[in-house]
């Protein structure tokens, strides 16, 4: 999957989880740019994605992960150990 | 021994152990007590009245844990408060209980005309810790949790409640700490778990490990437990409800101790749990604020099936000198096995609510049992005890409910946001997310309009765990068969 198409599914379990679209997601952008995304939300965006994309994370990458690049990068290798 | 002395002769026995990992970084207990020390220094400088209760900003470092022992040496009681907290919350709880003085490690929190002193990097080689005075009925701290009314309520705990309930603790071995324990304080000083997480511990010679405030908490416990081999675990829940989706992919060995409290505990997931962490024993727990942390735990060990009422595990058995009896509405104590409200006597009972006649009148009552006259509180829980002595969630009595491990009563949202809305049709209810853990919902009556301002409004006047996520409308609120709104079909709206 290309990189755009990522992120177009990423931005939709954002829109979908936090109920709004004040936000422009690029790789550097993290918790503190984003209304709403806080530990609880987080979880409920990961899931989102996981049952978006039919991928399943790690609970490591998700401990190191930081910001959308992160986020984006973990998706790309679970899409692509598949 | 009272808990001060215990802590202080702990400090003296375990000079060079490691106290605290915050950050990766390491402290002994002798460089905790050059903190505590140098804190004391500052309050001794800075403090220039009479007041006994001092307010801590409840950040993640070695100088606020610090504070708490500094201003017990100094014969005072703290007040934690949170940044989250906002300033209307902080200006009444300060006001409530005297307090003119903030202890703040970090710098950028002011508020009017209340003193702080800052504690960032305080530190003396040579170390101060005889205390000035030192009194079993004297505050060592007073918590403040959600209010019906509109207003937090403040709950005081002495020396003697906490000497009563580290007493009661010590004698079920099965808890105790050992020096080379590595415990996890995942709790803010604003919640009363943090007082048997920090403080048991540190009795003990063990080292605690904390969660910074910029992390997502259940990955960094999970991060902690893993890299750093934690061996003992107190937590909420909520924490494993989180991780739920990866449990295939732990395993825990190094887990020794593992201890639930503070919400409703399900089977289903306590019993996946088990699985991840294989050498631990585990634990519930149970305990309200106003009685002192911990009132009784439940070993999974003890029971070969466990005892449930509706998939939550049993709150277990009360604590040695705990006196607990299930009362119908006329402070009668009921059958066993008979649904009723749990209330609870003994030497870990607070004083009573803060300056709160009204409310002490309504969640006190003294009442006598085998020849003793003896004070209860009401905990508002509904139970029920079994043959054995095993007592059982059943539900709330009220409108209370946990958030985050928080109490939080919904008639104090409903009470904000009927005065932000002039006074519109409201409803606060409690749903069930996917992931299994409970967040606020608000319905509205009528027709929709923008909910920002109403956000915006709650978020200045409530901590942020009683915000409601969800904000919906409805024509009309839903009744059941004798007129009343209808919860469970208001929830759905929600689930």
């Amino acid at each position: 999957m290309e990189k755009d198409k990522i992120y177009e599914n990423v931005t939709q379990a954002f829109r979908k989880v936090l109920e709004h679209e004040n936000f422009n997601l690029k790789d550097t952008t993290s918790a503190d740019d984003v209304e709403g995304w806080e530990s609880i939300t987080h979880m409920m965006i990961i899931t989102e994605i996981e049952n978006q994309l039919n991928i399943k994370f790690k609970l490591m990458d998700l401990m190191n992960m930081h910001n959308v690049g992160d986020l984006v990068k973990s998706i790309d290798k679970e899409l692509h150990s598949n | 021994m009272n808990i001060l002395s215990r802590f202080l002769e702990s400090l003296q026995n375990n000079d060079a152990r490691k106290s605290f990992c915050i950050r990766d970084q390491y402290y002994t207990y002798h460089q905790f007590a050059q903190v505590i020390s140098g804190v004391r220094y500052r309050i001794k400088s800075g403090l220039n009245e009479t007041r006994n209760n001092v307010a801590i900003v409840a950040n993640d470092d070695i100088e606020t844990y610090a504070s708490i022992f500094a201003l017990w040496l100094e014969g005072k009681a703290y007040i934690p408060i949170s940044e989250h907290t906002p300033a209307d919350r902080i200006r009444y709880i300060l006001n409530e209980t005297n307090c003119t003085t903030i202890l703040n490690s970090e710098v950028g929190f002011n508020l009017d005309t209340f003193e702080t002193i800052g504690t960032s990097g305080a530190r003396r080689e040579i170390l101060d810790l005889d205390p000035t005075s030192f009194d079993e009925e004297r505050l060592a701290y007073v918590l403040f949790t959600s209010g019906s009314t509109g207003m937090p309520k403040g709950v005081p705990i002495t020396f003697k409640n906490l000497t009563a309930l580290f007493t009661a603790m010590d004698t079920q071995k099965e808890h105790q700490i050992q020096t080379n324990d590595k415990c996890l304080q995942m709790f803010e000083l604003t919640f009363d778990f943090s007082v048997v997480t920090t403080l048991y511990p540190l009795l003990y010679g063990a080292c605690l490990y904390t969660i910074p405030k910029d992390q997502i908490k259940y990955f960094y416990i999970y991060k902690l437990i893993i890299e750093k081999k934690l061996t003992y675990l107190v937590m909420v829940p909520s924490v494993i409800h989180y991780l739920k989706p990866y449990f295939s992919e732990i395993n825990a060995v190094d887990v020794r101790y593992c201890c639930f409290g503070a919400a409703p505990l399900d089977e289903t997931i306590a019993t996946d749990w088990e699985r991840c962490v294989p050498n631990a024993t585990l634990y519930n727990s149970y305990g309200p604020t106003e009685f002192t942390v911990t009132t009784s735990y439940y070993a999974f060990n003890d029971n070969a099936e466990h005892r449930t009422v509706n998939g939550v595990i049993s709150l277990g058995k009360p604590l040695d000198g705990v006196v607990a009896i299930i009362c119908n509405d006329l402070e009668e104590i009921v059958p066993l096995g008979t649904t009723g409200e749990l209330c609870l006597a003994g030497a870990q009972l607070t004083s009573g609510y803060w300056n709160n006649p009204n409310k002490n009148e309504q969640s006190f009552f003294t009442k006598e049992l085998n020849g003793k006259m003896l004070t209860f509180y009401k905990t508002g829980d509904l139970c029920i005890q079994d043959q054995e002595g095993y007592i059982m969630f059943v539900g709330r009595k009220d409108f209370q409910v946990k958030i985050r491990g928080y109490r939080v009563e919904l008639s104090e949202i409903e009470f904000h946001a009927k005065e932000i809305t002039s006074g519109l049709n409201l409803m606060a209810i409690d749903f069930l997310n996917n992931l299994k853990n409970t967040e606020i919902g608000l319905v509205i009556e009528g027709n929709q309009f923008d909910t920002k301002l109403i956000t915006n409004e709650l978020k200045k006047r409530l901590p942020d765990y009683m915000i409601p996520t969800k904000i919906i409308f409805a024509a009309a609120f839903p009744l059941n068969a004798n007129g009343k709104v209808d919860r469970k079909v208001v929830r759905e709206f929600f689930e």
